[in-house]
């Protein structure tokens, strides 16, 4: 009983290591980095255009390269969490055919075109676990929409905060990465990550805290407390 | 106190991040869709949590799909914009954010007493029905000043206030609050005397059993 439970955490540990290890040797600065990567890698903003695109325009070219770039992620995503071949890929299609009829929706000051989609094949997922429709992720709820100033810039600042915060997710320490690792890749509850890594619940849920709180502060403060 | 409230803080963190991924069991991710419309700062963790989630995604290796994946998306595209308005998707849109509203297609009229049930003194239970193992979700109503009798919890169990407030032994709790009863513990929750207290509780019950133990217990109870 106890060694099955054992051998779980066991290849949790290593898988977790190659993880961390590929995440760390991503270069901060694409620029120095060996191409690998670089490649082919656009900024963000790229993606926002071609959803806005989209969504105003009915822009096809724009919506078949939106698709060439995400969908193959999307499924890369879903494969990560357990899902077969076969649905991964008509997730991803279907995720992307949301991603059609609803890009009239999409507001770049609200969410990049990576977030907005995450959240759309995030919704496509749970509903064919459940075989239900929910309602999109709202975004233009005020809720989502706090004291947001009313000038252009804030799409500017919203993908400057995207960059912290892909910054701040390379400064994480190895424990907390590891705990956001697992929530969003293998979609593991907080309960499962305890289970299957041995580290009681409290330290799990004290380091997701921690790590959160680490996020916020780069969204607040800007550059000022990075630490490494 | 404050220790207490650390400890409030991890937990909701916690349960936000699996909103995020998607770990949740229904009701408890309509538990939490219920609260991010009624408090901004959760509103806020959940903004930065599913950005988080586009940058892991714009981040990740691709995986090819089919050859023909993208043309039979196009040909889908295609015959959607010749029928139409075949896709009504503004319904949700159009109704206006008010109060609790993800949760309302669940709420029964207070005036129907065949959805409440009594199980106390001023105290009425709606139990709403899943379809699925994940514990039992219900919407109480406690009349001013009145408790629930005190109870312990098999698995934790997770308390959204909809409307008025209570107290208990952790803390006062107020409209949007939730309130989180670890499994094992016990808790008196008393209705503030100024209204009629209406939460919504999710109770985890023996859902998500996967140790070693749990799978025992989960065979014996199933």
């Amino acid at each position: 009983m106890t060694t099955s439970f054992e051998d779980r955490s066991a290849d949790f540990s290593s898988e977790e290591e190659i993880q961390l290890v590929s995440h760390d040797e991503i270069p901060l600065q694409s620029g120095m980095g060996t191409g690998t990567k670089a490649d082919g890698v656009r900024p963000s903003s790229y993606w926002d255009n071609l959803l806005v695109s989209v969504g105003q325009d009915r822009d096809r070219e724009a919506f078949a390269e939106l698709f060439g770039y995400f969908a193959p992620r999307i499924k890369s995503f879903l494969l990560k969490l357990g899902t077969d071949m076969s649905l991964a890929e008509e997730i991803a299609q279907e995720a992307m055919i949301i991603v059609w009829r609803r890009a009239e929706t999409y507001n770049p000051q609200q969410s990049g075109a990576g977030t907005w989609i995450f959240t759309v094949a995030r919704n496509k997922r749970i509903d064919r676990l459940r075989r239900e429709n929910r309602p999109m992720p709202d975004f233009t709820d005020p809720a989502f929409n706090q004291d947001s100033p009313e000038t252009g810039e804030i799409v500017v600042l919203r993908q400057q905060e995207e960059t912290k915060i892909r910054h701040a997710l390379k400064n994480l320490s190895e424990e907390q990465a590891k705990m956001i690792f697992s929530a969003y890749y293998e979609e593991k509850s907080h309960r499962e990550i305890s289970e299957e890594s041995g580290v009681p619940l409290g330290t799990v849920k004290s380091r997701i805290r921690l790590a959160l709180n680490r996020l916020r502060a780069h969204l607040d403060d800007g550059e000022g407390k990075l630490r490494s | 106190m404050n220790e207490q409230l650390s400890l409030h803080k991890q937990l909701l963190d916690a349960l936000l991040l699996d909103y995020a991924t998607g770990a949740l069991s229904h009701p408890l991710e309509l538990l939490v869709e219920t609260h991010l419309a009624m408090n901004a700062e959760s509103a806020k963790t959940m903004q930065l949590l599913m950005r988080v989630g586009g940058v892991l995604l714009e981040d990740a290796e691709p995986v090819s799909l089919s050859e023909n994946a993208l043309s039979e998306v196009m040909a889908q595209i295609d015959a959607e914009d010749k029928n139409q308005n075949v896709v009504s998707f503004n319904s949700n849109d159009a109704q206006a954010s008010e109060g609790y509203r993800p949760l309302s297609n669940y709420l029964p009229q207070k005036d129907c007493t065949k959805s409440w049930k009594r199980v106390g003194l001023g105290v009425f239970e709606h139990v709403i029905d899943f379809g699925e193992q994940s514990g039992k979700a219900s919407i109480y109503r406690i009349a001013p000043g009145r408790s629930v009798p005190s109870h312990s919890h098999e698995g934790a169990e997770i308390t959204l206030v909809l409307e008025g407030g209570f107290t208990d032994e952790f803390g006062s709790y107020a409209p949007g609050d939730i309130a989180i009863q670890e499994s094992g513990s016990e808790h008196q929750p008393v209705a503030d005397n100024d209204g009629e207290c209406i939460v919504f509780a999710v109770n985890e019950g023996s859902v998500r059993l996967t140790g070693p133990i749990g799978r025992v217990i989960s065979m014996l109870v199933n």
